[in-house]
């Protein structure tokens, strides 16, 4: 059986393609799979549908592939954090659906999970719930929102084996579990990689099956609240 | 004298017991876990997949792993633990938190909120506002009276897009406190010091009722502060 899944960063992103819809984990650059998406600035691919809790952090994260003119759409919760995202789509470079956090959660985890879809209270009254079906059930009042998966998905973990057997630090988790498993083709880049058996199985919280490809990730640049925010932060 | 936020967070936090696991936003109620009373501990969640967050970290000393839901550093209390967004808004929309904090644009006489675009001037989007809104048990909106440019932010009818349809439950400014009962809809029960209810009335559009028994010089800072 073959448990290496370990490529090099030019091939694990030769699968993306323009045109995709591609997952990416990560919360405002906490886990954001910044290697990867160095990798797909650097294939050139194009007309990308992203679809991720925000759109990064300052100058890092999704908002370097939209400045870099590969994104066609973007599919999250909040641009705030990335003027020039929220300057590009003023500008009409980019298309955007706002999703509450929860639905786009709810919107993956049921993807990955087989599911059409789910019921929620969650924008009941708000534009959230335009042009969506309203069903009552046990007397309450739910949006149908249906299910999302990707073409590829990018995500990053704290160490993982080569089989892609993935664990996370922190809140550096976030999206990342969710995105993993609803894609087609999921790239992992992980911070420290083992060999299979060197993970104890009850602490893997993403299983390999989810996994197709692994790539190391660049230790130097992560987005964190360390090296964004110190020291004014405090 | 205090300022304005610390006037409002101050308050709010009157609002929290012993005990309870509650989501504080960003902005002034990120201020709220700095006043907490004495004898009342309570467990912060963050949306973005923590529960049991502590003060923020001394300078130099932050985990680049923790960091909450505005992206800044955290620290972690004993007992503490993380998870992954989809189980984190499990938690929210569950009805599994007692009580959340928010600011906001606009707040009505209905519950209604809007507090995430502008039309025209802002679109960040909504994060886990919405989610929030719909899933605590009780939504406190802690918010200045008036805008910069003095309008009323406790409106008739909100005009900017809504984050949540009724839900507003308690409303707490640096001027006074309204609680929303299904038979009256907001009521004015205290007043802060060095306001009147006639004031109140002059700058709150809003519909509300004022309480038989409401508090006068309620909190606030005194000639003293």
């Amino acid at each position: 059986m073959l448990r290496n899944k370990v490529v090099s960063l030019k091939e694990a992103v030769s699968h993306v393609e323009s045109g995709m819809t591609i997952a990416v984990g990560g919360f405002l650059a906490l886990g954001d799979p910044l290697t990867l998406l160095h990798g797909l600035q650097d294939s050139g691919v194009k007309d990308l549908t992203i679809i991720s809790s925000t759109a990064g952090y300052g100058d890092r994260g999704i908002v370097e592939l939209v400045k870099a003119g590969q994104v066609r759409k973007i599919v999250t919760t909040h641009i705030g954090t990335t003027p020039d995202v929220v300057k590009a789509y003023h500008a009409g470079e980019i298309e955007l659906r706002l999703v509450p956090q929860g639905t786009l959660a709810e919107q993956l985890r049921a993807g990955g999970a087989g599911l059409g879809g789910f019921l929620t209270p969650t924008g009941l009254g708000t534009v959230a719930a335009e042009g969506k079906q309203h069903v009552e059930l046990n007397g309450k009042t739910y949006l149908l929102e249906e299910a999302i998966r990707a073409d590829v998905a990018l995500v990053r973990a704290h160490d993982g084996d080569t089989w892609g057997n993935l664990r996370y630090r922190g809140t550096a988790m976030n999206f990342n579990p969710l995105c993993a498993a609803c894609a087609g083709y999921t790239i992992a880049e992980v911070e420290y990689l083992y060999s299979p058996g060197e993970i104890a199985p009850e602490t893997v919280y993403t299983q390999g099956l989810f996994v197709h490809a692994v790539v190391r990730a660049d230790l130097l640049y992560r987005g964190s609240s360390l090296d964004i925010c110190s020291p004014s932060a405090t | 004298m205090p300022d304005i936020r610390n006037v409002i967070a101050a308050r709010a936090a009157q609002e929290l017991k012993d005990g309870q696991i509650v989501n504080l936003g960003i902005g002034v109620s990120s201020l709220i876990a700095n006043h907490l009373p004495a004898g009342v501990d309570v467990v912060i969640h963050s949306e973005n997949g923590a529960i049991g967050v502590g003060p923020a970290p001394e300078a130099y000393c932050d985990d680049p792993d923790r960091g909450n839901a505005s992206g800044k550093p955290i620290t972690m209390t004993a007992g503490a633990s993380f998870f992954d967004s989809a189980a984190s808004f499990g938690m929210i929309r569950g009805g599994h938190l007692d009580m959340t904090f928010l600011g906001t644009f606009q707040v009505d006489g209905e519950g209604n909120i809007a507090s995430y675009a502008i039309p025209g001037k802002a679109v960040a989007g909504m994060g886990g506002a919405m989610d929030l809104l719909a899933g605590a048990k009780i939504v406190n909106v802690i918010t200045e009276h008036c805008s910069k440019d003095g309008k009323s932010k406790l409106v008739k009818k909100c005009t900017f897009p809504l984050t949540g349809a009724g839900e507003a439950d308690v409303i707490i400014t640096e001027r006074a406190v309204f609680r929303r009962y299904p038979d009256k809809g907001f009521v004015l029960e205290e007043v802060a010091r060095g306001h009147t209810p006639e004031d109140i009335a002059a700058c709150t559009e809003m519909d509300y009722v004022v309480s038989d028994t409401v508090k006068l010089d309620a909190y606030g800072p005194g000639p003293e502060d």
